[in-house]
């Protein structure tokens, strides 16, 4: 199988794809290395980059023999395509080394000037001589381009060349038709015999090599690989362990505890597994203990011993046949150990398969052995399918045994039947293809699946407080439900997340995908996607995105910095503190954006566009928004007020909490919250009580009774404003005769205070005095009072008596009146008038 | 939030255009550009005062008065009097 040979080898790729999208951010240094090469000799350089333009053509040459000679193998062509696409970036990197002489040779050439045209006077021959020396090398440089220019569509064509031929191969994988009869023959079986020894002799030399000149080498690969798989299967199950490990005496557990269960106990031992042979076979290497094909069959075999752990991992951590009350799925017990065992079963089939298929590719066994082995592992495959979807693992309350469900049933005898037939009319390619993605896409789905559901389980109300996490989060830290329901919601978006990173690619390799497609991919997602005209450049909006937040949170720190720790010592006014921490706030935020969209590598030139267009629907749109903002940063600079102060805006009075950008929060004394936008308040009045200082004025009113000695009350008032401890002596308090008023000598007491927000108090307190005093010195506050003054009138007219003789002349008055008041000219007009034609 | 995310990302992303290299013809004529890309050569001709964006990933260029030159993918060229200046 060419299209998925060297699956090891994708683990180590997997991780070289990881950390190319780490360094890809750096991508952009490696031009600065060809800025680098500017500074040598100009004739250098160009014997330099024909040096290095001959280098990559021989490698180009050599690439395209490769081709056609590796044409059968799918990884290797990858690998070919990921090479050629390296040296296209050199083509050009060696093209860009001439930039800065090519620049410095068109200056200098335009400073010479032109050729003198004839008839004009002839210039000094120093400076022809210049001139033919530049335009001669600048040929010799275009020359060079040129060259790298044929060498990078030389390549481009080669890489179309690659991508035609690696779906030719899948296309010919999957069609190709065998000849059945011809393979399983008699002699399938001596071929097989010579593989087998094949085999043997290769392992049993490596066996004795390695023995006897490496043997500590193997125990000290060995021992590393298990020392690192320890660590971490023995750390993960210290941090984790009451997370995956069934509990056999908890009776009912949830189903999110039953579904993490089945998820972390598959993940987590798969990778300690896959840990220790990934790092088997990387420090074998390192010491230099394979030899041979050894490498091969021990990167095969890491795999397919990877795959049937991960598969029977699985299948077990589902259906947990020792623990009925822990199955995701509520099969029977001995269904479901009849399925861990076809599952596994069905993986071994594949796995030696997979292994045996390396073996005959190395070994170079015939194409006879190759088919009937893959023939057999086929037909194993599908009578295993065939036999699960038949299985019967419900039982009714009656005590009978029911089956799966119809569409699970018949897709499962479906795909076995089908696989069969595939293979017995010869088509193995397909069939194995097949077989192989039941297991292993099937294995990667399922569990992907299984963390799906566990991630939405975890997402719901109430529930990650429950978890194991949840309770030991709850007991040692501050965090309330509430907040515990957030972080659920965290943590399951974070399983989504590792999910899609983790599954995907897994998939996609599954799937015939190389490594090397994917590498590509994410080279490219990474670097610049272009649609169209647009280049996506995921790098680039994440590296604008982290320069933001961290701008955003540099601000923040500022903000704090500057009013907690200098603003505050330094006594400034609190008004005057919000103020600068606002503003400081603003141009943080405006600057963090503004460098973090250029770090996105965006044009802001582009924006500008496209900000032009929206500008008149904003200007109408954001009319009252955009005002509102500008009165804001007014209000900020101008502080007609500040936080604090006792202002009166139109029919709100109250203390202003909060000024913030569109609107103005003022808490009134009845403690209600009103949010006045801004340009209220710098269209309209403010009255602010507390403006400059505190200081203000209060008036009581006071009516005393006609008759009372009005100096005397005067003397009085006067006296209760002094003494009170409240009232200023400058501006002094004053009592002003008011009025002679209806029922009363009105007197008005007006007081300044220190702080006018004391005003109520001290009313309070100075009408109670006035009272107190008033009535010890037996002085009156009147009612409001009316006298009433009736004088003697002529006794009324006396009644009509004749009732009847008025009423008629009334009503002859009346008629007189209507009838005049009916216009003549009326009458004819409505004579001719005609119907309505309707 | 997710939306107003998604449509920043877009914005970021038509905004993010400037990584393609581009051309300004600041002559009163036509100027043409042969740009090599991934294979194939094209004409890019350019009206006057036309500006177009070309080679996002790096490309050969032959200007208009027969210099061949590479370029990276995020220059700025600009053609005043048949003359080529790469910023």
């Amino acid at each position: 199988m060419p299209s998925v040979s060297r699956q090891t080898i994708m683990l180590f790729r997997l991780l070289r794809f990881v950390l190319v999208l780490a360094i890809v951010a750096s991508a952009q240094l490696s031009l600065g290395a060809v800025a680098q090469r500017l500074d040598q000799a100009p004739s250098g350089l160009i014997a330099d980059q024909q040096k290095i333009l001959q280098d990559l053509t021989a490698k180009s040459d050599n690439f395209e023999k490769k081709i056609q000679e590796d044409g059968e193998d799918d990884a290797s062509l990858v690998d070919i395509r990921l090479q050629l696409e390296e040296m296209s970036r050199g083509a050009l990197n060696s093209a860009l080394a001439f930039r800065p002489r090519l620049t410095e040779i068109n200056a200098r050439l335009e400073q010479l000037g032109a050729p003198p045209a004839e008839g004009q006077p002839p210039e000094p021959d120093i400076v022809t001589s210049e001139r033919q020396a530049l335009a001669s090398e600048k040929a010799e440089i275009n020359a060079v381009i040129a060259a790298a220019q044929n060498l990078s569509i030389g390549i481009s064509g080669l890489i179309d060349k690659i991508a035609n031929m690696r779906s030719e191969l899948f296309r010919n994988l999957l069609t190709k038709r065998y000849v059945l009869s011809d393979a399983l023959s008699p002699e399938v079986i001596s071929d097989a015999n010579d593989e087998y020894a094949g085999l043997y002799k290769a392992v049993s030399s490596w066996l004795t090599f390695a023995f006897k000149f490496k043997f500590q080498a193997v125990l000290a690969a060995t021992l590393t690989a298990l020392s690192l798989a320890a660590v971490l299967f023995v750390g993960g199950r210290r941090l984790f362990g009451r997370v995956f490990e069934a509990d056999p005496s908890v009776e009912d557990p949830s189903y999110l505890s039953r579904l993490s269960v089945a998820f972390w106990s598959t993940l987590l031992p798969t990778l300690a597994v896959g840990v220790f042979l990934v790092s088997t076979v990387f420090f074998f290497n390192y010491y230099n203990v394979l030899r041979g094909d050894i490498g091969v069959f021990l990167n095969a075999l890491a795999a397919v011993v990877a795959v049937v752990f991960c598969v029977n991992r699985m299948t077990n951590a589902a259906l947990e046949p020792r623990l009925p009350n822990w199955r995701l799925i509520p099969v029977e017990t001995g269904p479901a150990r009849w399925l861990v065992r076809l599952t596994t079963a069905m993986a071994v089939v594949i796995g030696i398969n997979y292994f045996l298929s390396v073996v005959n590719d190395t070994v170079g066994s015939p194409l006879s052995v190759t088919i009937a082995r893959s023939f057999v592992a086929t037909i194993i495959v599908g009578v295993i399918l065939i036999l699960m979807g038949l299985l019967k693992p419900f039982r009714a309350a009656d005590g009978t045994w029911r089956p799966w469900p119809a569409w699970l049933r018949y897709t499962a005898v479906a795909l076995g039947l089908s696989t069969i037939a595939v293979a017995l009319l010869g088509y193995i390619g397909l069939a194995i293809f097949v077989s192989r993605q039941v297991v292993v896409t099937g294995t990667v789905l399922v569990t992907a699946y299984i963390g799906f559901l566990s991630a939405r389980a975890v997402s719901e109300e109430g529930s990650f407080a429950k978890t194991s996490i949840g309770r030991w989060l709850s007991a040692h830290s501050s965090y309330e439900e509430s907040a515990l329901d957030q972080l659920g919601l965290v943590v399951s978006v974070a399983i989504n997340l590792m999910i899609v990173l983790v599954f995907l690619p897994l998939i996609l390799l599954m799937w015939g995908f190389q490594p090397g497609d994917i590498e590509a991919w994410g080279y490219k997602l990474a670097t610049g996607l272009t649609i169209g005209s647009v280049t996506i450049s995921v790098t680039g909006i994440l590296t604008g995105i982290v320069v933001f937040i961290i701008g955003y949170f540099l601000t923040r720190w500022f903000q704090g910095w500057l009013d907690g720790s200098v603003m505050a010592r330094g006594k400034v006014d609190p008004g005057v503190r919000n103020s600068i921490r606002l503003v400081v706030g603003y141009i943080g935020v405006a600057l963090a954006a503004l460098v973090g969209v250029s770090a996105a590598g965006i044009d802001l030139s582009n924006l500008a566009l496209v900000a032009g267009a929206l500008s008149l629907g904003i200007g109408f749109g954001l009319q009252n928004v955009v005002s509102n903002f500008v009165s804001g940063l007014i209000l900020l600079a101008e502080r007609p007020f500040k936080v604090g102060d006792w202002i009166i805006a139109g029919q709100v009075s109250g203390t202003v909490k909060k000024i913030s950008v569109r609107a103005t929060e003022i808490e009134t004394f009845q403690r209600q919250s009103v949010i006045l936008p801004n340009s209220d308040l710098i269209n309209g009045p403010v009255g602010n009580w507390t403006h400059r200082n505190k200081l203000g004025r209060i008036e009581i009113q006071i009516g005393v009774a006609y008759g009372s000695d009005a100096r005397r009350v005067h003397e009085i008032l006067l006296d209760i404003a002094r003494n009170h401890p409240l009232v200023l002596k400058n501006p002094e308090p004053f009592v002003l005769f008011a009025a002679f008023a209806d029922s009363s000598l009105n007197f008005e007491v007006r007081v300044f205070l220190a702080d006018v927000s004391n005003g109520i108090l001290v009313q309070n307190d100075i009408r109670f005095a006035i009272l107190d005093a008033f009535k010890a010195e037996g002085i009156e506050i009147p009612f409001p009072q009316r006298d009433i003054h009736m004088r003697s009138t002529a006794p009324l007219a006396k009644w009509p008596t004749d009732d009847d003789q008025v009423e008629a002349e009334f009503a002859e008055r009346e008629h007189a009146r209507a009838k005049a008041a009916v216009p003549q000219p009326m009458i004819g007009r409505r004579k001719t008038r005609r119907p309505d034609p309707a | 939030m997710w939306k107003s995310l998604v449509a920043a990302i877009a914005l970021l992303a038509v905004g993010g255009s400037a990584f393609a290299a581009s051309a300004v013809n600041k002559d009163a004529e036509t100027r043409t550009l042969v740009v090599t890309e991934g294979g194939g050569k094209t004409e890019l001709a350019l009206a006057a005062g036309e500006t177009a964006e070309f080679c996002p990933n790096g490309c050969f260029v032959t200007m208009p008065n027969g210099d061949l030159e590479a370029l990276t993918g995020s220059e700025t060229i600009e053609i005043s009097d048949g003359v080529a200046r790469i910023k």
